[in-house]
């Protein structure tokens, strides 16, 4: 099963569209199902499952059970792709399209490339190369998120200032 | 000692992957201290008892006058709350908080963005030379001095 989410606070009408061709395309060579969050885009898909919002459980559990997620290029996304150990592509939206108030999606996709078990595209084209080789899609080596290291560090400075900065190191 | 002396960490974000991160970083150290989450994002609340999360008025460089209030906002909840330190990812309210606990007996950490990967965020650069530590998340941002990378949450 393919996961594909697009976030709460905008539709993503081309993302859902690209998802909903793909489909019944010759691309999906092992007929994979698609399964939709679609927010309130007024695109309706005709040949894959969907729901405009699901509960965090649902959500969770369609994240957690897809071979691949494919996702709007949003930071939210990405940590539950990680923590449910599934390789997630992301696609920006554009404020050309009037997909966002602004373009840091487009920005977002440098770094969030850096990210292993991320993969990124910026086109249908890319999307569904990514798509063609499923396969190779690998999630992030390790689920968790966070920095124990990073928040000592920080605990270490509040109760003891700059005093001991020598000594923490990575 | 009582429960309750723990020491006071607000911890400030915006809505979206700043909050996400903060939230990250700063659950660990709810043990250790009494972390209040501070957000202009009206849509984060708890039900949780042992929680906090207070919302201000969001402010950017697009909105100049909302930092009036915001500053009051701020101002107010320093003196109610006493915090020992004040910790913001981002953005602008974030960093209008750490110029404004500087003048105060506050400590005061930035840890930029996951998202500032070629440069420190907009805000970041306001604060770097105010906050009393100031943290990146990609190594090649780190001065070895003043900002200095110790991990990143992903």
């Amino acid at each position: 099963m393919i996961f594909v989410a697009v976030g709460t606070q905008f539709p993503f009408n081309r993302l859902i569209q690209y998802m909903d061709d793909w489909a019944i395309s010759d691309n999906n060579k092992t007929q994979e199902n698609v399964i939709a969050q679609i927010s309130e885009g007024d695109y309706l898909p005709t040949n894959i499952e969907y729901e405009r919002f699901m509960s965090g459980e649902t959500y969770n559990q369609n994240v957690r059970q897809a071979s691949v997620f494919v996702s709007h290029a949003g930071m939210g996304n990405i940590i539950s792709a990680r923590e449910q150990q599934t390789p997630i592509i992301v696609i920006n939206r554009q404020i050309i399209l009037g997909e966002h108030r602004n373009d840091h999606q487009a920005d977002g996709l440098k770094w969030m490339g850096k990210l292993d078990g991320v993969y990124t595209a910026s086109t249908q084209e890319e999307l569904y190369q990514h798509l063609q080789h499923i396969n190779d899609l690998k999630p992030a080596k390790n689920s968790h998120v966070g920095n124990q290291h990073l928040s000592d560090t920080i605990a270490d400075f509040i109760l003891h200032g700059d005093n001991k900065e020598s000594l923490v190191k990575l | 000692m009582n429960p309750n002396s723990k020491q006071k960490v607000l911890a400030i974000a915006s809505p979206g992957g700043h909050w996400i991160q903060l939230y990250k970083i700063c659950q660990p150290l709810e043990s250790q201290f009494d972390v209040v989450y501070i957000t202009p994002g009206a849509q984060y609340s708890t039900t949780n008892k042992n929680k906090r999360i207070l919302n201000i008025t969001d402010a950017s460089a697009d909105s100049k006058l909302k930092i009036i209030p915001l500053v009051f906002q701020l101002l107010t909840i320093f003196i109610k709350e006493r915090p020992t330190a004040i910790i913001s990812t981002g953005a602008a309210p974030g960093a209008i908080a750490i110029l404004l606990a500087k003048i105060l007996p506050i400590r005061t950490i930035w840890v930029d963005s996951i998202a500032n990967v070629a440069q420190l965020s907009r805000s970041g650069r306001m604060v770097k030379n105010i906050a009393d530590k100031v943290i990146t998340q990609w190594e090649p941002l780190s001065d070895g001095h003043k900002i200095t990378y110790q991990g990143s949450i992903l």
